[in-house]
């Protein structure tokens, strides 16, 4: 009986630790063989395309608006500019995959927690290949999960039309941010949100057409 | 020759307009006769409205970002500058105060200790009205174009120096009114703002400055 006891909460830790390592992700979606083993994202690839965003920012109940604009500049690397409406820098990066750099950042902003933070949501919501080891499904989406060193990146596209709605950064036990993507023509985003699970940071980018 | 003739005329055609574009200094004279004018116009604005166009250039983009709506100010400090296109964002300075409304969503900021605030209230103030000739605060230069005037404001100090590195206001020069700001962060990024419209003295109420 008791050795049936400890058999019994053996398997039952045993399951915990296997449903644990499957990750919170994807723990309501059923497996599905591969259909693909790479994925590129449409968003942000055009090197001819200004991309500017009216952009809100909310960090731990402190709102900061401004403009967001993001321009590729080669074949790795962003330039991302944050003003405020009056047109003042408050931060401009290069970034790439593997690169990053402060061209500027006011003294307010420079933070190094801040910084690597922000590096950290640009580097994905720029990220372009994706390399595919696992797929799943729910009933609207196919969801593709892809290494992203430690961690993972679970990349969700429709069912319907193949557009990428988000991205979710997560460890292997924890969801840490989330992309969404709104886009009508799946090559350009026109809304996007940055919402992070573990800190209380969300990042709102609304497209705006410039008049000129 | 026909060709020879063609490149020389485009040739002149550019000289000439490089040097209408060029910028001349003023004599001492000339100065004095500037600052006197712009501020016998300064000093009568009591309340000053105008439409503004505002182009953000960086050099890395291929066009430039613009934005447009309308400045309100009212003697001694009251200032609001709302943009309405492409999207509504304005912002109110009032005592010690900043209030904020994006698109419906409201804040404020109490500026009340910060002198920087204080520094840019004073500042857009200062280049809208044409009333910035604080040899304190600024080293400024004097040029001449085509049927303005142009004067060149560098920050003395080290914390607004920071976010601007120059700033030049273009004057009609009849009117002795500001026609442009034009803030520069760098000498390749700046902000250009176009004002247009102006109405200086109408009737103002107090209620137009909440948010």
């Amino acid at each position: 009986m008791q050795k049936s006891t400890i058999q019994y909460l053996l398997i039952n830790c045993l399951l915990a630790v296997v449903l644990f390592s499957c990750g919170s992700v994807t723990k309501n979606y059923t497996p599905k063989k591969l259909d693909k083993t790479s994925y590129e994202v449409p968003y942000f690839s055009d090197s001819k395309t200004d991309y500017v965003y009216k952009t809100n920012i909310t960090v731990y109940g402190n709102e900061l608006s401004g403009i967001f604009i993001a321009k590729k500049i080669n074949d790795t690397t962003h330039r991302i500019v944050f003003t405020t409406e009056f047109g003042n820098k408050l931060f401009d990066f290069e970034i790439s995959e593997t690169t990053f750099k402060i061209n500027s950042i006011v003294s307010e902003l420079d933070r190094k927690i801040l910084i690597n933070t922000l590096k950290e949501d640009f580097r994905l919501l720029f990220k372009k290949d994706y390399l595919i080891q696992e797929q799943f499904e729910n009933e609207f989406f196919n969801i593709y999960k892809s290494a992203d060193g430690k961690r993972d990146n679970y990349l969700f596209l429709t069912k319907k039309d193949q557009k990428l709605e988000k991205v979710i950064h997560s460890s292997q036990t924890k969801e840490k941010f989330t992309v969404f993507f709104n886009s009508e023509n799946n090559i350009f985003a026109e809304k996007i949100q940055i919402i992070h699970q573990n800190i209380k940071l969300k990042i709102e980018l609304n497209y705006f057409k410039s008049e000129n | 020759m026909k060709t020879k003739l063609f490149l020389l005329t485009i040739f002149f055609s550019i000289c000439q307009t490089a040097l209408t574009a060029q910028e001349q200094k003023m004599t001492a004279a000339e100065i004095a006769s500037f600052k006197e004018d712009v501020n016998v116009v300064s000093k009568k604005i009591k309340t000053l409205s105008t439409d503004f166009v505002q182009y953000k250039h960086l050099d890395f983009l291929s066009k430039d970002i613009e934005t447009s709506g309308k400045m309100i100010f009212k003697e001694p400090s009251l200032l609001q500058w709302q943009y309405k296109k492409p999207y509504n964002y304005s912002i109110v300075f009032k005592n010690g105060k900043i209030l904020i409304n994006d698109e419906g969503k409201k804040s404020a900021v109490d500026t009340g200790n910060s002198k920087i605030f204080g520094r840019i209230n004073k500042l857009i103030v200062g280049s809208v009205s044409g009333n910035m000739f604080d040899d304190k605060e600024f080293t400024i230069s004097y040029f001449k174009l085509k049927g303005q005037n142009l004067a060149k404001f560098i920050p003395k100090d080290a914390t607004l120096k920071k976010y601007i590195k120059q700033i030049e206001l273009t004057f009609d020069k009849e009117e002795a009114t500001v026609v442009q700001v034009k803030l520069l962060e760098s000498s390749d990024d700046y902000t250009r703002i176009v004002l247009k419209n102006k109405v200086i003295n109408a009737k103002i109420d107090d209620s137009v400055f909440t948010n």
